[in-house]
């Protein structure tokens, strides 16, 4: 569970998040809606810790953040724009198992857990492979093996689909659909719903540093009118 | 270019560690000893050491001709006298012996690159050097490694953008500096992408260390290393 | 598991950001040895923007940073990733005829980290004068020419003369050129250090 309690956050006195309150359930697919500059990017990034609220506290699983970085961190994995600068290693599996090196886990634990992510994203078997020969939907989905390599409850993306052609989009898609159906929870920032409102349980909409709208994807089309999102061809 | 490839070599079996103390052994005791005697002694070695790792020599030569310009100049920069008699080849011998020595040197360290994956020698450093020194050179080669690619790819879009728009008109010094200036901006922009995907995923100073051990065969090479290296001080 | 979490000792936020620096200008260096080279006119040999990347490391990384970038990348040469001239690898190029310029590019870094950013934290190079830049940027080529040179006329055995002709003359008006280009990149204010 992530839990925000009234975050504010100002950048160089430009104010980007306004007493946010905001509690995601284990479980969960939400949705992250917002036009570029809405707060989206800040939001997330105090989930685990990234950021630290000037006001306010983020909570997870009752604790909070800035009390067990390394709790956050763990339990939150996070996938960032442009997957090509998160790599730390040069092939698949070592990059993988970076996350769970840096926890101590014994060695088997971590070709356990590098397996169990490859497969999650549909990259089984390609631990060796260079990540520069692969192409961006693979990166992307080895971006997110890296992050569930941590065993996190919670699953963070930022724009994951910058740069992506449609099949690789989709391929993404089908793998968080997927990671979903096993219980894990899917937070996705994006300001492109078109087929993602059908995966989620509910839509947070941002604007200007607030929550203009929180609800099912059902009502969410109507309020995201005038947000500057792309949403699905009617 | 020479790199790592892989194979089943006696070399690509060796630890990393036992390679680069023959490596040590051998160029302490090839710069104590630039006499034609021990240089035909080294020589064999390197055939040795070259086969050892299956290193074509062809194509190592071609990787180093811009040293080995070098290496064959300097015989003939020695030689030369201004006045009578125009050709020292006294000096030009001794400057001969020590270019062919210098020769080997590389060869041997060819070995070495072809039959060593930077995963390997990553593990050796963070289980040679202790503490922070050793983490931050293992996982900062593993970073260089990682990103050399990306930024060459960066350096050349840079050169084609500025030689699209008239770049080759401009002053060499505007050159420079435009590159100099493109190149550190989108390194650094790079950096600050990794450097919150090293955060999330919990870079830490004591991570699992990865697998590596000596194995039966590389008792007799270090014994070897150690010949190499005490033979320097006779 | 709690047990074992707890034993992890995270890497300071700030240090995080200044080692991935770092490591990827390390990277920079390795890729201007490969693709960066641009001819001059009136010289035989085209500048490799190498040395550039050893006065940025200096000036943008300081002292502290600036030594390990450097640090890195003559590991990652040494371990053979193909960061060397010309793309090449190997302890044999540290310890061959360029070895010297190799090994003084650490004294380098840490020379102009010294003079632009003193012991403490880091200042924007743009705040300190051009001459003094200059001055420091000069006194670096002149430590790199002097290790080069010496090595190379000890391990080709070479009079110093000859060592000089070889290794540095070639080179005087490219590197010269490179002084003035990081001058003028640290003067256009645009790239924070900090």
């Amino acid at each position: 569970m992530i839990e925000f309690r009234s975050v504010s956050y100002a950048f160089e006195d430009v104010s980007v998040l306004e007493d946010v309150s905001l509690t995601i359930e284990d479980g969960e697919f939400g949705l992250l809606a917002g036009a570029n500059g809405s707060g989206k990017t800040t939001l997330l990034r105090h989930c685990n810790g990234l950021l630290t609220p000037d006001s306010g506290e983020v909570l997870v699983d009752g604790t909070p953040v800035s009390d067990d970085l390394i709790a956050a961190r763990s339990s939150v994995g996070m996938v960032f724009q442009h997957p090509r600068d998160q790599f730390v290693s040069a092939t698949v599996g070592a990059d993988v198992a970076f996350g769970p090196e840096n926890l101590g886990l014994e060695r088997a634990e971590i070709d356990r857990r590098v397996d169990a992510a490859l497969e999650a994203v549909n990259m089984a078997g390609r631990e060796d492979d260079r990540i520069d020969t692969l192409s961006g939907g693979e990166q992307s989905r080895v971006a997110i093996a890296g992050a569930l390599a941590m065993d996190p409850s919670h699953l963070v993306l930022d724009e994951p689909f910058t740069g992506l052609d449609e099949p690789a989009r989709r391929s993404v898609l089908e793998r968080l659909a997927a990671l979903s159906a096993d219980g894990t929870g899917v937070l996705l920032a994006t300001h492109d719903l078109r087929d993602v409102l059908t995966l989620a349980d509910r839509v947070i909409a941002m604007r200007d540093g607030q929550v203009a709208a929180d609800g099912s994807p059902d009502d969410a089309l109507e309020d995201l009118a005038g947000l500057e999102v792309r949403v699905p061809d009617r | 270019m020479l790199t790592y490839e892989p194979d089943e070599t006696l070399a690509h079996r060796l630890d990393p560690r036992s390679k680069l103390a023959v490596q040590i052994g051998f160029a302490a005791t090839a710069l104590a000893h630039p006499t034609p005697r021990a240089l035909l002694v080294l020589s064999a070695v390197t055939v040795v050491v070259l086969a050892a790792a299956r290193v074509s020599l062809r194509r190592t030569v071609i990787a180093y001709r811009y040293a080995l310009v070098v290496l064959a100049i300097a015989p003939v920069l020695a030689g030369v006298t201004i006045g009578s008699p125009w050709f020292d080849r006294a000096d030009a011998l001794t400057s001969g012996l020590a270019s062919y020595r210098v020769l080997l040197i590389l060869l041997v360290s060819a070995a070495y690159v072809r039959s060593t994956p930077v995963r390997d020698s990553r593990a050796a450093i963070q289980r040679t050097i202790p503490g922070k020194p050793g983490q931050l050179l293992g996982i900062g080669i593993a970073l260089v490694f990682r990103f050399l690619p990306v930024l060459q790819g960066d350096l050349r879009t840079i050169r084609e953008a500025m030689a699209a728009r008239l770049g080759t008109e401009r002053g060499t010094i505007d050159r420079i500096s435009t590159v100099g200036m493109l190149g550190l901006t989108r390194a650094f922009d790079r950096a600050d992408r990794l450097s919150l995907a090293l955060r999330a995923r919990c870079f830490a100073w004591n991570p699992t260390l990865p697998p590596l051990a000596f194995s039966r065969l590389d008792y007799p090479v270090l014994a070897f290393a150690l010949c190499l290296a005490l033979s320097a001080f006779y | 598991m709690a047990t074992e979490r707890n034993s992890v000792e995270l890497v300071d936020d700030d240090a995080v950001r200044s080692f991935a620096r770092a490591a990827v200008l390390a990277a920079l260096m390795g890729a201007a040895a490969v693709v960066g080279s641009i001819p001059i006119p009136l010289s035989p040999v085209p500048i490799s923007l190498g040395v550039l990347v050893v006065y940025l490391m200096g000036l943008y990384l300081g002292p502290y940073w600036g030594t390990v970038s450097i640090g890195l990348y003559l590991t990652a040469g040494a371990i053979g990733i193909p960061v060397f001239a010309n793309g090449t690898a190997g302890i044999g190029v540290l310890i061959g005829e360029t070895g010297g310029y190799l090994w003084a590019y650490p004294l380098a870094v840490i020379l102009i980290g010294l003079a632009v950013h003193g012991t403490d934290d880091l200042a924007d190079p743009a705040d300190t004068s051009t001459p003094v830049i200059a001055a420091v940027l000069l006194a670096a080529l002149i430590v790199i020419y002097g290790l080069g040179t010496a090595w190379l006329g000890y391990v080709l055995e070479l009079g110093a003369i000859e060592a000089l002709q070889l290794a540095v003359v070639p080179f005087v008006p490219g590197d010269l050129l490179k002084i003035v280009a990081a001058i003028a990149i640290v003067k256009a204010g645009r790239i924070d250090p900090t």
